[in-house]
């Protein structure tokens, strides 16, 4: 179709120099490491809804069965608050599989690249709040 | 790290959004017409007032948005259409869902689409605008003066002259460190997530809190005298009036310690808030200051009304990040000491 030719041609330029992608608030990779992915198993014992950014507790069990608690830092929880999601939105307990990387220090802490629930699922995927984007006014 | 169910959800809305801005564009009166054109809509808008009769302001705003500072290489226009301005968007909110690659720095980070954090995910004031910038019309930042560039030329080198950005707490931006978030401001740049403020009036003052690490500014205006030269803020000293229906607020004092775009302490920023719909203030912003820029430079954009309330921004207390960085970069140092150690050795 001609105007969508038109449209093309107009347009590309001006999309590899739209909005800038969304910054961190701090530099996560001088934190943990690439070179050391990590595939956690544990139970939710407590999670922190806190700023800059949130943090889970998790507790993995080792093949002895001996439980260690391991912290998970994630993302901003403002968002998810304005959403609806609350503390008692993840229960206690509830078991988590997180996919990451690990701290460099050598600690029991790592980056949650993915939450992910027994069945599959994503946490919190899918939601929006407010009218997004909306008409032009 | 991106999933393609966010980027299939965002393409449905935004679908769904075409109609909308169309009829927005068609039904608005022929000079509103052009989204963020510099005067307020043909049509009056009576301005609620608050008890004591100031324009109401109150609210939770956001300026978030897909629209850059400044115009994008090769577009010379002020204005998209709307087909135009959906496609702008579309591309945007995809790169933002794209993933990211296993194993690279990029994927050292958690989802910010698990966490809702994708602009695409909240509310925005969608806009037709190519570039914030009005003024120069080509929607570019001025040129810098020779001081300018010498002033930006003198801080890299005071920075490098710190040493590495891990070196100290003292040597990693400031945002990270929780004391003000780069665009705060004034002038208040969209954050790249949690881009969200709360306005609050009472009798001779306004209250403008910021999401994003929490800042507040409080703007008497009763018309006091200027702040004395010697007080110097991070966000500087805001005094504010009414013109009209349009609160005017002038910024100046800034300690020069977070500098906007390569300002000096002498910035003077001039802010124009005027509410022009139930659910939107247009939002315009002049920065002076002739010892950085050839001539002064003015932005516009629109802040939608979004939900509440802020969630707690309690920034420094939480901010284990800081600790776990620097404890990163001395086991790396560590590391790369006994390996040096054992070549010595060999």
């Amino acid at each position: 179709m001609r105007t969508g030719l038109v449209l093309t041609a107009a347009v590309v330029v001006a999309l590899l120099a739209s909005a800038a992608p969304v910054r961190s608030h701090h530099a996560f990779a001088a934190e943990f490491d690439a070179a050391k992915p990590v595939k956690l198993k544990g139970t939710l014992i407590k999670w922190d809804m806190v700023n800059p950014h949130s943090w889970f507790h998790i507790g993995v069990k080792d093949p002895d069965g001996k439980v260690t608690t391991w912290l998970i830092e994630g993302g901003s929880p403002n968002q998810l608050i304005r959403m609806g999601v609350t503390k008692n939105t993840v229960q206690i307990g509830t078991e988590l599989l997180v996919d990451g990387y690990l701290a460099k220090d050598g600690s029991n802490k790592a980056v949650g690249r993915d939450f992910v629930l027994p069945d599959g699922k994503r946490l919190f995927l899918g939601g929006s709040a407010g009218n997004v984007g909306g008409p032009v006014k | 790290m991106r999933h393609l169910r966010i980027v299939a959800a965002g393409l449905v809305a935004l679908a769904c959004a075409v109609p909308a801005v169309i009829l927005g564009q068609s039904a608005a009166p022929a000079r509103s017409a052009a989204a963020g054109a510099t005067s307020a809509v043909s049509k009056p808008y009576a301005v609620p007032r608050t008890a004591d009769g100031q324009p109401d302001l109150q609210g939770f705003w956001t300026n978030s948005t897909y629209v850059p500072l400044e115009r994008p290489a090769n577009v010379n226009k002020e204005f998209y259409t709307p087909e135009e301005a959906l496609a702008v968007e579309k591309r945007a909110a995809e790169r933002e869902s794209e993933q990211t690659e296993p194993g690279t720095v990029a994927d050292v980070h958690y989802d910010f689409t698990q966490f809702g954090l994708d602009r695409s995910q909240s509310t925005f004031a969608r806009s037709l605008r190519t570039s914030l910038i009005v003024d120069p019309p080509d929607g570019k930042i001025p040129s810098l003066t020779a001081e300018g560039q010498k002033r930006a030329a003198d801080r890299a080198a005071a920075r490098k002259a710190m040493g590495g950005q891990y070196d100290a707490v003292e040597n990693m931006p400031i945002g990270s460190r929780c004391i003000v978030m780069a665009g705060a401001g004034p002038p208040m740049m969209n954050a790249g997530y949690n881009a969200n403020y709360q306005i609050v009036q009472a009798p001779g003052v306004v209250m403008i809190l910021t999401e994003m690490i929490h800042d507040v500014r409080i703007i008497p205006l009763d018309g006091r005298a200027a702040p004395p030269q010697g007080m110097r803020q991070w966000t500087g000293v805001s005094r504010g009036r009414w013109e009209g229906t349009t609160l005017v607020v002038e910024t100046t004092n800034f300690n020069g310690k977070n500098p906007f775009r390569g300002g000096s302490e002498a910035m003077k920023v001039t802010e124009r808030f005027t509410r022009i719909s139930p659910d939107r203030i247009q939002y315009r912003f002049t920065v002076e200051d002739s010892s950085t820029w050839t001539k002064p430079w003015t932005a516009e954009m629109r802040m939608a009304k979004t939900n509440g309330p802020i969630f707690e921004f309690a920034c420094h207390e939480s901010n284990y990040g800081i600790a776990n960085i620097l404890a990163g970069a001395r086991a790396d140092e560590k590391r790369a000491a006994e390996t040096a150690a054992k070549k010595g050795s060999n």
